[in-house]
């Protein structure tokens, strides 16, 4: 039971790095940080991006439910 | 101020925006609480409390404040932004150094979207680095030096790789929701974040102090408020040149004739400057907790575990202030360039008055800015020094919670958020927060 949360934890923490990953990196660092600059944002994302953040959220909550139960399961 | 307030709320636009943001940071903050599964979350906060007492559980200081207390819980958000701000260093400092980069920033938009991908990935790097680091040292119980109890609940190889894969990918979630505030909450994301964690051990902290000493707490509290004055004082000042535009026939229009001013911040390079030096001067602190196992030290790391790992040396106080005022103008060079705002003044034809355009109004620029951006790094350099003095004068906690890098984080972030959100209200209505 254990090892096979494990497994998924693993999975899915892998999955959601992956996907962060593929996300367009928004924000210019840290240049535009503690106020320096503005940054403009541009409104509306694509098809692609709104499909990514739906996969992104859904790993997301997953990955979350592992480490709930792996945390439950492995207390003392 | 109040009506500003709930005018943000009825105007449904900028509420959304509210709501989101706060939404994140309390997701954001249930990471940062929520233990790592395979840590044992009892005998952790045992430790925590032995190292409370003693004061050597402060060796990870800016780390700490930046993780908000996140850190040496091992929560699953452990590391917290620190790996992204490191990546953001290195890449800062690379552009100026490889001419590809340099190109790619020169590039504009496009460039500048690359660089922030470059950025990303060595983010995740970075954090792999340092959670098997950080797991490493739980695991060897060398996390809690005067800890006996066992951090972790069993230290089989598997146990510790699902560890370390999920602080990584929690540092990927952090990564993500810093991006989700910027683009769909207000302010930039990654400095609301930082903002979320100095502010979160600030209650704890001044409840200790009151317990122990509620005179103290009151000078504390004159002395914050005092400072928080100080920093905002100095961080709206600015010198302004005037700039006038002569006048201009395109067609049959008339253009320009306007003056204006080129605004220059007294504290053009915000805290980047504080944040890098306590960045790298948490290096040799580093180097001294790998080497702390061993009996017979060498000379150097001596030397560095005697003067540079703690901060109440007098070698430290003054590598940290060169540092700073250093960083100070090594920033402000990357961010101001008064060549190419010659140039662009030149090409609208616009001029400051008494100088002539071109490299004369540069010469003119650079040597304004040169000179402002004295009293700002000695600004700088003094403010982050309060809580190192404060320690060396009053025996104070090391956790002086009006520590002067948290200032500068709270009040600069809270500064620049204000000012976005009162941009947008003022689509809508001219009255704002800041008269």
């Amino acid at each position: 039971m254990i090892i096979g949360i494990s497994i998924a934890l693993i999975l899915a923490s892998m999955l959601m790095v992956l996907l962060v990953l593929l996300h367009k990196g928004k924000g210019g660092g840290l240049s535009d940080m503690f106020g320096g600059g503005f940054s403009t944002s541009f409104g509306g994302s694509s098809v692609v991006e709104r499909n990514l953040d739906r996969l992104t959220v859904i790993t997301g909550v997953v990955w979350f439910v592992c480490i709930i139960a792996l945390g439950l399961l492995l207390k003392p | 101020m109040l009506t500003a307030i709930t005018r943000a709320f009825r105007t449904p636009d900028l509420r959304n925006k509210l709501l989101f943001t706060l939404g994140i940071i309390a997701l954001f903050r249930l990471g940062s609480v929520l233990p790592t599964p395979g840590v044992n979350a009892e005998n952790v906060r045992r430790c925590l409390e032995q190292a409370q007492a003693g004061d050597a559980g402060n060796i990870y200081g800016m780390v700490q404040l930046f993780s908000g207390g996140a850190l040496l819980k091992l929560s699953v958000f452990a590391l917290g932004i620190m790996p992204y701000i490191t990546a953001s260093i290195i890449l800062q400092l690379l552009v100026v150094v490889i001419p590809r980069l340099e190109a790619l920033k020169k590039e504009g938009q496009a460039g500048t979207a690359k660089i922030t991908q470059y950025t990303r990935y060595l983010t995740i790097g970075l954090s792999i680095l340092q959670s098997t680091a950080f797991v490493a040292l739980a695991r060897t119980g060398q996390l809690f030096q005067q800890c006996q109890e066992d951090v972790l609940l069993n230290d089989d190889v598997f146990t510790v790789v699902t560890m370390v894969i999920t602080m990584t990918a929690g540092t990927a979630v952090i990564m993500w929701l810093g991006e989700l505030i910027t683009d769909r909450g207000v302010g930039n994301g990654m400095s609301i974040l930082i903002f979320t964690q100095v502010i979160a051990v600030f209650p704890a902290e001044l409840v200790n102090i009151f317990r122990q000493n509620s005179f103290a707490f009151a000078a504390v509290m004159v002395v914050g408020v005092f400072m928080i004055a100080a920093v905002v004082f100095v961080e709206q000042a600015q010198r302004r040149l005037p700039v006038q535009y002569a006048k201009r026939m395109v067609g049959r229009r008339m253009y320009g004739g306007t003056s204006t001013y080129i605004p220059l911040k007294v504290n053009q390079a915000g805290i980047i400057p504080v944040i890098f030096a306590s960045s790298l001067l948490y290096l040799p602190q580093l180097v001294t907790t790998l080497f702390a196992g061993q009996e017979q030290p060498n000379v150097v790391v001596q030397w560095i575990s005697t003067n540079l790992a703690t901060g109440d040396t007098p070698v430290y106080m003054a590598t940290f202030f060169l540092l700073i005022v250093f960083f100070t103008y090594f920033y402000v060079s990357i961010t101001f360039n008064p060549v190419e705002v010659a140039d662009n003044m030149k090409k609208y034809g616009g001029f400051i008055p008494g100088i002539r355009p071109g490299r004369p109004t540069a010469e003119y620029l650079n040597y304004v800015l040169t000179r402002l951006t004295a009293p700002g790094a000695l600004y700088l350099g003094l403010i982050s020094m309060v809580p190192i003095v404060a320690l060396a004068v009053a025996g104070a906690s090391q956790n002086f919670p009006f520590g002067g890098t948290s200032i500068l984080i709270m009040v600069g972030v809270g500064l620049d958020t204000v000012k976005q959100i009162e941009s947008q209200l003022q689509q809508r209505n001219y009255e704002g927060f800041l008269k």
